[in-house]
Formats: structure tokens, C-alpha cells, sequence
């Protein structure tokens, strides 16, 4: 019970859960749809996910103050590649949230005049913009673990005393075009084991990646990029929430930059 | 810019400032009734009003656990009246808390089959009880503080270097006003209990209203709102002068 209080007492911690509702309905709704349920029940989760989303808005304004904020924080990151993109990414979120705001303020009533669809749009833009950047950075950092370690992994081999080494070694002389082949897919199959390695011993970086890459479908699928359909955006959109409420809930799982 | 967005990472800062906001509105919409050209304006100010109140709602959402472990905390208060009051002034916010649930459940049209009006009843009782009670708890303290100042007088006027001061009962005619100023002045030496007993006497306005028992006006209501608000977010933002149970 004090967990529960402790949890509620983030205010984005309410936004998350309210994020998971409104995703899951969203894959309820189209998996009723599917199979035929009664329009009765498919209109009210179709209400619910209303009533979700415009609690959300509300519950979302103001953070553009904190992405702002994040922002100011992030200009003062030691390496050039790493500022560049968090920097970027959390002002992007702060155009979103913005964007965010004004479509709120035209639902409420406050300016019936604002042209929802045009805001809705500029808004998912504001927030793919920022999930590349999430994800270049994610890509930036999987690509200097791999090197520390290959590096670790041959200082290890040269302190045992192994002659070559990964990279080097391998059948087929060099000029065969026959020989590449294996020697390339030998190749590939290495990296993708050092990225497993890698990012089984990194979790938040782990989780990170997860997260931006099931985000990553909802504007695609809004911006009509990449139409994957309502059941996949809920599914990703519930994925994605899930993960995030497992770091607030473990801070010690959230990527610290 | 970092101080803010501290506060209003706490669930409770943003829903008091949502709070506030919707008595602000309440009461500009009272001031402006009267006046001509006003007409626009009433009709935003009501609509912000009606989807701050609406969004809100989700910040009670699960509140039934918070006002659970507050009753539990409050049983194990030391003294008898704060704790008698304090428990079932909690147990009344639970109750409030449920009915709460049941609206939000038939608001987002989850069920059919709830009397809105009611529940909704159910709930602003509850809420009175819970002020109620809260009240004669703050009213419980006021007293302990204002025999604090007399003992402390007393004592002053014991010690043979202080000055003979004057009485505080001195006379019948005199009785209400040093009455009156014993009492302001216990409330200034505990600012905690004087923000508590303001936010009280500012929240009962409301389901006074809504029950009938007084009858005010939209004005009275938002500005008691307002108030009652102000004083909330005023002990988030300095948790010192939260009234502190013992």
C-alpha cells in the first residue's frame, strides 16, 4: 500500500498508467473489432480511450517546463555527440508538449478555433523528431560499448598469449570472391552476438532502445509513414508504457546520460 | 523554472494548482455575471472550468489507499480527541474516496446503471463529515494552545523580575475581547494550525452549499475554493507548515 502511494505520488507516474490504459484499450478495441463483439461495448472502450487521452492532456500540462529544464541539464554533457542529441531530443519533446497543450486548450473549449488536425500533426513530427534523436543516441552508445568490448576482448587475448585475433582471422585468402561470403556472414553473425552481449549487460540501455523502438510506430502510423494498423500501434503503445512505468518504479533502470 | 517543475512533479502540487484554477474561474465567472460583453468569456471560463474538474478526477483515482494508510496512521495518534477525530474524520475520506470511484466509473461510461445524483450525494456528505471532523480537531488544538499562552503567562507573572501585566479576565465586559485576542494570538504562534483550520473553514463552504444547509452564492463558493487552494499548495510547497499529528 505505501508502494502505491509512494508511486501515485509522482504525477507522472499517474500519466504512465493512464498511457497504459488508453494503449490497451486501443488494442482491446481493435481486437473486439476483430471478432465481431457488440458495438454497445465497442463504443464504450472507445469512450474510455477518450476520456484517457483528454485526462492525459491534462495531466501533461506543464511538461514542457520540465523538458526544458532536462534540456538546460543536458548542455553541460561531457561528450559533443551525446549533448547533441539529448539536448535536441528534449527540446523537441518541449515543442510537443506544447503542441500538446494548444490541442488541449482547443478540446476544453478554451479556442474552439484551433485547427485540431494541423496541431495534432505538427505535434507527432515534434515527437518522431525527438525518438530518432532517442534512438541515435541509443545507437551512439551500443556502438562505444561494442568497442570497449572488442578492445577488452583483445587485451584479454593478447595478455593469454592467442596469436590474431577475431577481425583477422579466417579461412579463404584475401581477392576470393567465393571465400567472402562465409567469412561475412561469420562476420555478422559475431556482431550481433557482441550486441546481444552488450546489451544483456547494460538493462537500461536495453530498456531504452525497447521503449524508443515501440514509440517509434505511434507517430509513424499518425504521420501516415508507415501505416501499420491500430493493433500494432496499441500493442507498442502498451509495451513501451509498461517499460517506463518499470523505471520510475526501479530508478536504477532508467539511462542515466 | 527548477523549483517548479519539482513541485509539480508531485501529483498532489498539480492537482492543487488545477484546484485553484477551477475556483479562479468559478469566481471570475461570479464577477462577471453582471457586467455586459461578458457573455464570451463566461462561456470559456465555464468550459475551462468543467474540463479542469473533469481531469482532475484522475488525480483521485487510488486515492481510497492514501486515505487508508492515513486512517491507519491516525490510529496510532497518542492523543485521544485528535485521534478519535483524525480516524473517523479518515474513514469518512475513505468512503468518500469510493463514491468518488463509482462517479468517475459512470462518467467515462463504463457502467449504466449508477444514480449519478445519488452517489454524488453520498460523496458531499461524507466530504462535510470529514471537514466536520476535521474541524473540531483544529478546534481541539486551538484550545491546548490557548492554555499554553495563559500557563506561559502565568509563569511570567510568578517570576519576580517580569512586570505585574495585565489580566486576562479582568472584567465581564472585557471577557469576549481578551477571548477573542488569546484565541488570534495561539493561532499566530502555530502557523501550521492556523493554514489547517482556514483551509477547513474555506472547504466547508462547499458541501455546506451543495447540501443546503447554507446556501451561498457561486462567488462565496469560488472564493472559499480559492482560498482553501492557495493555503494547500502553500504547505506542498513549505511541507513546515503542514499540520503535524503527534
Amino acid at each position: 500500500m505505501d508502494a502505491w502511494v509512494r508511486f501515485s505520488a509522482q504525477s507522472q507516474a499517474r500519466e504512465r498508467l493512464c498511457r497504459a490504459a488508453q494503449y490497451a484499450c486501443s488494442l482491446l478495441g481493435h481486437a473486439l473489432q476483430r471478432h465481431g463483439a457488440s458495438p454497445e461495448l465497442q463504443k464504450q472502450i472507445r469512450q474510455l480511450e477518450g476520456h484517457l487521452s483528454l485526462g492525459r492532456k491534462l495531466l501533461r500540462l506543464g511538461n514542457s517546463a520540465d523538458a526544458l529544464e532536462s534540456a538546460k541539464r543536458a548542455v553541460h554533457l561531457s561528450d559533443v555527440v551525446l549533448r547533441f542529441c539529448v539536448t535536441v531530443s528534449h527540446l523537441n519533446r518541449a515543442l510537443y508538449f506544447a503542441c500538446d497543450n494548444v490541442l488541449w486548450a482547443g478540446k476544453s473549449g478554451l479556442a474552439p478555433r484551433v485547427d485540431q488536425e494541423k496541431w495534432a500533426q505538427r505535434s507527432f513530427r515534434y515527437y518522431l523528431f525527438s525518438l530518432i534523436m532517442n534512438l541515435s543516441r541509443d545507437a551512439y552508445e551500443i556502438r562505444l560499448l561494442m568497442e570497449q568490448e572488442t578492445s577488452a576482448y583483445g587485451r584479454r587475448m593478447k595478455v593469454s598469449g592467442v596469436p590474431g585475433g577475431v577481425e583477422t582471422g579466417g579461412p579463404g585468402e584475401p581477392g576470393t570472391p567465393g571465400a567472402c561470403l562465409p567469412q561475412l556472414a561469420l562476420k555478422f553473425r559475431l556482431r550481433v552476438l557482441l550486441l546481444a552481449r552488450v546489451l544483456r549487460g547494460h538493462p537500461p540501455l536495453l530498456l531504452d532502445v525497447l521503449r524508443n523502438a515501440c514509440d517509434l510506430f505511434i507517430p509513424l502510423d499518425k504521420l501516415g509513414l508507415w501505416r501499420c494498423g491500430p493493433g500494432i500501434v496499441g500493442l507498442c503503445g502498451l509495451i513501451s508504457s509498461i517499460l517506463s512505468i518499470l523505471t520510475l518504479i526501479c530508478p536504477w533502470l532508467r539511462l542515466k546520460p | 523554472m527548477d523549483a517548479f517543475v519539482r513541485f509539480t512533479n508531485q501529483s498532489q502540487g498539480r492537482d492543487r494548482l488545477f484546484r485553484a484554477t477551477q475556483h479562479a474561474c468559478m469566481l471570475l465567472r461570479y464577477l462577471l455575471e453582471s457586467k455586459a460583453g461578458t457573455e464570451a468569456a463566461i462561456v470559456k471560463l465555464k468550459s475551462l472550468e468543467s474540463s479542469v474538474s473533469t481531469g482532475r478526477k484522475w488525480f483521485r483515482l487510488g486515492n481510497v489507499v492514501h486515505a487508508i494508510q492515513a486512517t491507519e496512521q491516525s490510529i496510532q495518534v497518542t492523543d485521544l480527541v485528535p485521534r478519535l477525530c483524525l480516524t473517523l474524520a479518515n474513514l469518512n475520506r475513505v468512503v468518500y474516496y469510493i463514491c468518488d470511484t463509482v462517479l468517475w466509473v459512470k462518467s467515462v461510461g463504463l457502467t449504466s446503471g449508477v444514480n449519478r445524483e445519488k452517489w454524488q450525494l453520498r460523496a458531499t456528505r461524507h466530504y462535510y463529515y470529514f471537514l466536520l471532523l476535521s474541524l473540531v480537531r483544529d478546534l481541539y488544538e486551538i484550545l491546548l494552545q490557548m492554555e499554553q499562552v495563559l500557563q506561559d503567562r502565568a509563569k511570567r507573572e510568578k517570576s519576580p523580575q517580569g512586570s505585574p501585566g495585565y489580566n486576562v479576565v479582568s472584567e465581564d465586559t472585557d471577557y469576549l475581547q481578551s477571548f477573542l485576542l488569546l484565541f488570534f494570538r495561539s493561532l499566530r504562534r502555530h502557523p501550521p494550525l492556523l493554514l489547517d483550520t482556514v483551509k477547513n473553514l474555506c472547504d466547508i463552504l462547499i458541501p455546506l452549499n451543495q447540501l443546503g444547509i447554507y446556501k451561498s452564492n457561486l462567488g462565496v463558493v469560488g472564493l472559499g475554493g480559492l482560498v482553501s487552494s492557495v493555503a494547500g499548495l502553500i504547505t506542498i510547497v513549505y511541507p513546515q507548515l503542514k499540520l503535524k499529528t503527534h
